[in-house]
């Protein structure tokens, strides 16, 4: 695995086939996980699941689409157009160095450009293959970790997830809170008049022994299937 | 007092920061001796210490890791930003900043060096373009960029034996990189000092110019010198910054007839 501490030397010898970016998000999240949330979130899982893939470990991009997420203080965001110029870019220089595989980790659930903005790429670019996991975060295949399933925001899944990797950071004060709306409505409210306290779902259920294998299941997962997709693509394209 | 990433959104709405600090590094090769996150290493550091050293409560964001490489473009490692998409960035994060009532903004914009002057940025050129805009943009906001080695020019220049011909991956940066993560730094480095201005670096790729991806002397750099200019850097950032809001507070609350 190579990463940002490597010289560039080191990476052109090494010559890994994928690379590996994650995209985080500096945004609220409630009164007892810290605004970084999803960046170190993402940084946790992109670190493994890049060592398991033996590939090049872009840094994760710190901001994402939290507009929904704001003006909760600390709270700062992209704009879409933004966040696809960037994973264009980042794409492109990964391209220019003889990268053939992207595999974008998200991290943030707001980022809905993204489907699109990797679309583009893999229709744009015959001999580049850019894939990214349909659902971050297990989906109800995998009862066994949560109680109450991974959650909208700062709830079980996450606050699980950040007592193991970040635990001195997580406060012990939780709100629960299950809005009587569809997620939809982040569509058309900032979170602060959906749910006060910034939450969607039940933190006080997270535990950092769930944490721990939330994270182990998700690169696992994660690596299993960029595996699967990357050899599929490559022989669908190749057909 | 200093906010960050690890605090709360109650605690950063408690805290009712006035200042916003954001440093935007880059990712990008540094010849064969120096990490390519070289540059988010150093400005890491010294951010959070500027940060820490600013009067009031401050809030400092996470180091965009990302900026406009394309001088070393196709280096294994390098990632470059399109300028139009750094300028997005940097407009968007401020736009969200004012938007929770942070109207004094900071962004310092990669690390800059003693032949430079605080008109013109050395790396991430566009952030100047960026902040400018956004003042017109915005009148209520009074957003400043810094390059902390072009404030702290001239103890650099004391400090370094090579400081006016060091551009990337030289004595300053090597010397910084020896103090803060020494284990990261593989070997001492090609010296290279091409025969051309800088201005070249508008006109060809770096490694046309410098094959080793090396414009300086790193073999001249040591740990002791890193620490001196880290301290440096920080104190001349911290007065910079202040000295330039209240220049800002004064000329502002000039009434026109």
């Amino acid at each position: 695995m190579m990463d940002m501490w490597n010289t560039s030397l080191e990476i052109a010898e090494a010559k890994p086939g994928i690379a590996v970016f994650g995209i985080g998000a500096v945004e609220q999240h409630s009164i007892h996980l810290p605004l970084g949330t999803d960046w170190l979130g993402v940084c946790a899982v992109t670190e493994r699941v890049a060592r398991d893939l033996d590939a090049f470990l872009v840094p994760a991009l710190p901001f994402s689409m939290s507009q929904c997420q704001g003006p909760m203080a600390g709270t700062v965001w992209l704009k879409p157009k933004t966040l696809a110029a960037v994973v264009k870019d980042v794409a492109l220089s990964l391209y220019a160095q003889g990268f053939r595989k992207v595999l974008i980790v998200n991290g943030h659930g707001g980022n809905f450009v993204l489907e699109a903005a990797i679309r583009q790429f893999n229709l744009g670019y015959p001999d580049l293959i850019v894939i990214m996991p349909p659902d971050f975060l297990p989906g109800p295949d995998d009862p066994k970790i949560l109680d109450k399933g991974v959650g909208i925001h700062a709830s079980e899944g996450e606050t699980s997830t950040q007592l193991f990797i970040n635990g001195e950071h997580v406060k012990e004060a939780r709100v629960d809170y299950m809005p009587p709306v569809g997620r939809e409505f982040l569509d058309y409210a900032f979170i602060g008049y959906i749910s006060e306290k910034g939450v969607w779902g039940y933190p006080s259920l997270g535990t950092s022994e769930k944490g721990e294998r939330l994270i182990n299941y998700q690169v696992k997962r994660i690596v299993e299937w960029a595996r699967e997709t990357f050899d599929r693509a490559e022989n669908l394209r190749a057909s | 007092m200093l906010c960050d990433y690890q605090n709360t959104t109650f605690e950063v709405k408690d805290a009712r920061p006035e200042i916003a600090v954001l440093p935007i590094a880059a990712t990008e090769q540094h010849g064969s001796h120096l990490p390519v996150g070289t540059m988010s290493v150093v400005l890491e550091a010294i951010a959070r210490r500027v940060a820490e050293g600013l009067s009031g409560n401050v809030y400092l964001l996470p180091t965009m890791p990302l900026g406009t490489s394309g001088l070393h473009r196709g280096t294994a490692g390098t990632i470059a930003l399109e300028w139009s998409t750094l300028m997005d960035v940097v407009c968007d994060l401020i736009e969200s900043l004012l938007a929770q009532g942070i109207r004094k903004v900071v962004v310092i914009d990669g690390l800059g060096g003693a032949s430079e002057t605080t008109v013109r940025p050395r790396e991430n050129y566009i952030v100047k373009t960026a902040v400018r805009q956004m003042n017109y943009d915005h009148p209520e906001l009074d957003a400043i960029w810094v390059q902390p080695f072009t404030v702290s020019g001239a103890d650099i220049a004391e400090i370094f034996q090579s400081a006016e011909t060091d551009f990337h991956a030289g004595e300053v940066v090597t010397s910084v990189m020896l103090c803060l993560a020494p284990e990261a730094v593989k070997g001492s480095g090609q010296d290279f000092v091409p025969q051309v201005g800088k201005e070249y670096l508008d006109f060809v790729r770096f490694r046309e110019l410098c094959p080793s991806g090396v414009w300086g002397r790193p073999t001249l750099a040591s740990a002791e010198k890193g620490e001196r200019a880290l301290e440096a850097a920080v104190r001349r950032t911290v007065e910079y910054i202040e000295e330039s809001f209240a220049h800002l507070a004064r000329m502002k609350s000039r009434v026109y007839d």
